[in-house]
């Protein structure tokens, strides 16, 4: 193929960071943008995920750097300052590391549905250009994914980024192990490269902002010697909400026979369980669900044998309003 | 935006290639790149044990035979030392070998490594370098490799995934050429190159490599019957030392051999590797040493500092063994300072192994007058940013300024911690009275010497604190969990338990967060029960010599996978044999899940893992699942018990059993199987008829052995509810392709070999004596 490229800025690389969580498909989004830039649009380019356990759910960060053709890319470090930030989940605009290293003249897209805009994108630099889309919207009614979204609104906002290549990369991804899901992914990519909104007016920043330099909570003068962690299951401050994906269980308490076969599958321990009310049917009851912990796997309705649990549409809000906590003393 | 420039476009047919060689452009990661050069080169045998960060070089292998694209022999070690004799094996019959390890699998290898190398057996092996555990970290430093700088084999370092195919060829090549006759590493970083996709040229000439390559010489080989030879004869004084002059003696030709080898490969692909990577040396006054992939980020920051007029240079070998001693003299002649940065510590050594061989080398040359600042840096994966080569040379900047060298070893990078600063706090301990209530009550039946279990009602269960906290990091729906809470459940009192890795393990501590809530080990998979059997020892003697109260009342148990059983076996077995009072309780999610779904042993035939993929060539895992449960029937242990998380009451009451024996016979063994919907390919919800499908086809018998005797727990023959495997098989992602008319015989192979063995665990049941 043989296209000339005009790539943003001559002084440095083009840089995006994918944010996203494990199951939602940023590394492959990466890697397609990456592959398809390196071998279709003659660039030279970079691309690489974080890892820490591979497991669905957990935090991931991709990694594209692009540059010309001749040259060459030494550097293997994560992306600190991008021109592009695609975030695959609005929860994590909870997390001030997806904005860090933002530049002043980059995009930043984040999927969520039409409505309020998230304060904290008011931490984003006055000069950036700010795209909605709702990707995991769109993804389920082509029966698709989130990353060809994405994917889409990505290239529309620059040019340099062929979308008829990416797109083709995006297929030819597919075509061997899916070819059925090959139609779906590119009526996603399309609808995702025309159906964003452009947020005006909503970062305060002047500037480009700092990247970030996490710090370990303890260092070698205040860590105990050899590894010992004297905090048993301090991983209850961990907040699990984000795993979901788009479903939750509603307990009905009035079908429940407070049976305790739901509390057997629940891998994620966050039915909560009390003493039954004074002079009650029941020694002990399922109060309902801590939402902090709740992956949304509704084993627990599967197991459930009156229908006490079902399964329903997460909508904003309804975690919080049905939750129930686990730990009210210790863990808002 | 700021102005726009033109690239120049790069055609694909078009590869920018200097060589003889027809090359095409591909875009890969260390890993594929280490695979394809395997392909291209086309091993015969390739023995390995999965970890992460090498695991992918056996997963594309398998990859790429299921298409049909090679016929290298891939062999799923029992662990890195089973791999590692494999290799040996395969090496000494006189093909082709490779293998690919990483971290703990270096260590666990390690003991092989100089038996090959001092018996002189080519081969290559790939390590994508990571941290070595304790505290386990799975991420990229040197401190595995720095093992391996003793053992006789030569070391290529490729800092980049191209410079990681090309090494490829060139270590089989100098290994086998007559003067040397080695094995070869080749290493990279840990995910930096492992995992990282870079443009890379690839042969689209077979002819030319074969050229290069040629076959591999005939070396002495126990195939060989007509002429009859003993390998590896005892030797001790006064011939040990004449072994190892020869040895040494390979390794110098080495020095010789490789530019030769290096040089002929640039001929056919226009790549050059010196064995010492001297950037912008030329005239540098200061000068940073660093290893693979940290040295080409040194390499902006030089620019950069050129740019500024400062004489700056980068020096990063290629070659690691033969140490390139006389490179380094001639590079640092002229340099006043150098920063050498070690990605690991030799402890107690003031630097770590390249820092002090560097400074062994320059103190032959009476000519050297150059200042050394050793620096520890980016253990564990901390990235090596372009700011850190810049405070190596600002460093080295300071001591070429003054003339001294006001700390010459210090860690960089590290970070103190603030005082008030920390883990969250903790939940708080669960108190003995809290989990003194027994959920299962066991009474030893007097006709049959056996034990009765009486379980509480599963309501009553919910008042059992929780021994693990919720906010663990397993995938939704993961059987792990459920399988552990009931376990828990049916425990009463104090409990310690060791995890072996695995994902139960890493999912539940990620530091500074744990989720357990009672004491708890973690020991590498390969030695948890051991571990575990230390413990228990300690615990009862110190209980006779009055150290431990006598009303303490501890349970022990060990907590494993089924990977952990493949590579663990054989301390479980040895602990099994002595009889310690703890129980090992194995979730059996076929397969190794931890590290990304490869085969364990117990994984089915024809299942699909990462290791045993499905294509034209390849049907998924070619060997029948292992039975552990029999294993340990035969240790002659007081219980024996298989489990399903599907079947919760059955297994608590065995459980409750286990707890039993633990504390008054001996050691228990037990074989959950647990639900893993990422790796199984099923939605997140349906554990239940997945699990249910595995024991209604019998292909999970749920039993237990007591004193010997076996008893089926649920027999779907009575019940009838017994159904084909098929039924099973069509429920999974994994198993899906077994259903097409052309695995027929592979189902039938399934079946045949589950109505075996339930026929005989159905007569074992039956029989009086069984
Ligand atoms: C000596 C050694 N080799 C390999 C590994 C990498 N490794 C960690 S966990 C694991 C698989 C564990 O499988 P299993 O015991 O079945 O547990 P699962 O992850 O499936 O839960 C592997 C291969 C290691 N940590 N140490
Ligand atoms: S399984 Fe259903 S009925 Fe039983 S406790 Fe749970 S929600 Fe209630
Ligand atoms: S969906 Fe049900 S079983 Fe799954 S984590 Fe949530 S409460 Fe537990
Ligand atoms: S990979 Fe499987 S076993 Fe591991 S955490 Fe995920 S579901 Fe559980
Ligand atoms: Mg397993």
């Amino acid at each position: 193929m043989n296209r000339a490229v005009r790539l943003p800025h001559t002084d440095r690389f083009f840089e995006a960071r994918f944010e996203s969580i494990g199951g939602l498909g940023a590394h492959a989004a990466g890697q397609v943008l990456a592959t398809a830039a390196v071998l279709n649009l003659g660039l030279n380019g970079a691309h690489f995920s974080s890892y820490g356990s591979e497991k669905k759910g957990s935090l991931v960060r991709s990694f594209v750097r692009l540059g010309p053709g001749e040259q060459p890319i030494r550097t293997s470090t994560p992306v600190e300052a991008p021109d592009a930030v695609i975030v695959f989940h609005a929860v994590l605009l909870g997390n001030p590391g997806t904005f860090a290293g933002m530049r002043k003249d980059g995009v930043f897209i984040y999927n969520a549905q039409a409505g309020t805009i998230p304060a904290e994108l008011a931490a984003l630099p006055k000069t950036v250009r700010v795209v909605r889309v709702d990707a995991l919207g769109i993804a389920v009614e082509e029966n698709s994914r989130p990353n060809a979204v994405l994917l889409g609104t990505l290239c529309s906002q620059f040019p340099f980024l062929d979308a008829e290549v990416i797109l083709a990369a995006l297929c030819a991804e597919f075509a061997g192990k899916h070819p059925e899901a090959v139609a779906h992914n590119e009526r996603a990519f399309r609808r995702g490269a025309t159906e964003f909104e452009a947020i005006e007016n909503v970062g305060r920043a002047e500037g480009d902002l700092p990247i970030a330099k996490p710090e370990p909570e303890w260092g070698y003068e205040t860590q105990p010697a050899g590894g010992l962690l004297p905090a048993p299951g301090n991983m209850a401050w961990n907040d699990l909400s984000a795993s979901r994906t788009g479903w939750l269980p509603v307990l009905h308490g009035d079908k429940c026979i407070h049976c305790g076969v739901c509390d057997l599958v629940c891998p994620d321990m966050c039915l909560v369980w009390g003493d039954g009310k004074e002079g009650g049917k029941f020694e002990r009851e399922l109060m309902g669900v801590d939402y902090r912990y709740c992956k949304g796997c509704l084993r627990c309705i599967e197991s459930c044998p009156t229908g006490a649990l079902t399964k329903d549409a997460e909508t904003p809000g309804l975690a919080d309003r049905l939750r129930v906590r686990l730990f009210p003393e210790l863990i808002s | 935006m700021a102005t726009e420039i033109l690239s120049a476009p790069t055609k694909t047919e078009e590869a920018p290639t200097q060589g003889q060689a027809r090359q095409k452009l591909e875009f890969r990661i260390g890993n594929e790149a280490a695979a394809l050069a395997a392909c291209d080169v086309g091993y015969h045998v390739m023995g390995y044990f999965p970890i992460t960060p090498s695991t992918e070089v056996a997963e594309n292998l398998s990859k790429m035979q299921a298409e049909g694209k090679h016929d290298i022999v891939l062999v799923a070690g029992d662990g890195e030392h089973g791999a590692a004799g494999i290799c040996y094996g395969a090496a000494l019959g006189g093909g082709r070998v490779l293998n690919a390890t990483s971290s703990q699998g270096v260590l666990y290898a390690l003991e092989q490594l100089p038996v090959q190398a001092g018996t002189r057996v080519p081969m290559v092996l790939n390590i994508a370098a990571r941290a070595v555990s304790g505290p386990l970290d799975i991420r990229g430093d040197h401190s595995d490799i720095y093992y391996t700088l003793n053992t006789g084999w030569i070391i290529l370092c490729a800092r980049d995934p191209q410079a990681v195919y090309d090494m490829n060829f060139a270590a089989v090549k100098i290994g086998e050429h007559a003067d040397v006759c080695l094995p070869v590493i080749v290493v990279y970083d840990g995910f930096f190159t492992s995992h990282q996709k870079r443009r890379i040229q690839v042969f689209d000439d077979p002819e030319a490599l074969r050229g290069f390559l040629g076959t591999r010489p005939d070396l002495p080989t126990p195939l060989d019957t007509e002429h009859p030879a003993t390998f590896g004869a005892y030797m001790n004084d006064p011939d040990l030392i004449n072994n190892k002059v020869q040895l040494s003696q390979a390794m110098q030709a080495a020095r010789r051999v490789i530019p030769e080898v290096f040089a002929e490969l640039e001929a056919l692909t226009g790549r050059s590797y010196p064995v010492m990577d001297a950037y912008r040396m030329e005239d540098a006054e200061e000068a940073v040493v660093l290893l693979n992939s940290a040295a080409e980020t040194a390499k902006e920051a030089a620019d950069e500092l050129r740019a500024k007029g400062r004489k700056v240079g980068v020096l990063s070998p290629n070659v690691l063994r033969p140490f390139p001693a006389e490179e380094f003299r001639e590079q640092l002649r002229g340099v006043k300072a150098v920063t050498i940065g070690d990605r690991a510590d030799s402890y107690g050594a003031g630097g770590g192994n390249l820092s002090l061989e560097v400074r062994a080398a320059i103190q032959e040359d009476p000519a050297n007058d150059t200042r050394v600042i050793s620096r520890i840096y980016g253990l564990g994966g901390k990235d090596f940013y372009a700011a850190d080569a810049l405070a190596f040379f600002d460093l080295a900047g300071q001591v070429a300024a003054s003339g001294k060298v006001a700390e010459p070893f210090a860690y960089h990078g590290a970070t103190p911690g603030k005082p008030g600063r920390g883990a969250r706090p903790g939940l708080p301990p669960i108190r003995a009275e809290e989990v003194s209530q027994p959920m299962a009550h066991v009474k030893r039946n007097v006709s049959t010497g056996r034990l009765d279990v009486e379980l509480e009602p599963l309501w009553k269960m919910t008042a059992v604190p929780k021994r693990v906290s919720p906010g663990h990091g397993a995938c939704p729906g993961c059987g792990a969990f459920p399988t552990l809470h009931q376990v828990y459940n049916a425990l009463q009192g104090d409990v310690v338990v060791l995890f072996q890795t695995g994902c139960a393990m890493v999912v539940t501590t990620g530091y500074p967060n744990t989720a357990h809530r009672i004491n708890y080990i973690h020991n590498l998979f390969q030695n948890g029960a051991a571990t575990l059997s230390g413990l228990v020892e300690m615990y009862h003697e110190r209980m006779r010599r009055g150290e431990v109260p006598e009303s303490k009342d501890i349970t022990f148990v060990m907590i494993s996978g089924d990977g952990g059983m493949d590579i663990g076996m054989g301390p479980a077995i040895g602990a099994a044999i002595r009889n310690h009072r703890m129980m090992i309780l194995e979730y059996d999610n076929q397969g190794y899940m931890n590290t990304g779904a490869q085969l364990s042993y117990s994984t089915p035939l024809g299942h699909r893992t990462a290791t045993s993929e499905v294509g034209k060539k390849l049907p998924g895992k070619r060997y029948h699942h292992k039975d552990t449960a029999q294993i340990f029937a035969a240790c002659h242990l007081p219980y024996v018990f298989t489990a399903s998380e599907g079947y919760p009451e059955d297994l608590m009451r065995k459980v409750a059993k286990a707890q039993f024996y633990a504390k008054n016979e001996g050691l228990v063994y037990g074989k959950i199987l647990s639900y893993c919907p990422l790796n199984w390919k099923v939605a997140d919800d349906a554990g239940q008829p997945v699990l249910q499908a595995a024991i209604d086809s019998c292909f999970f018998p749920l039993y237990e052995i007591e004193h010997g005797h076996t008893t089926l727990t649920y027999d779907p023959d009575a019940s009838d509810r017994r159904h084909p495997v098929s039924d099973w098989l069509g429920l999974m992602g994994k198993t899906k392709h077994l259903l097409k008319p052309d695995n027929a015989e592979i189902v039938a192979g399934i079946q045949a070999e589950t109505d075996r063995r339930w026929a005989r665990i159905k007569a074992l049941h039956e029989h009086p004596l069984l």
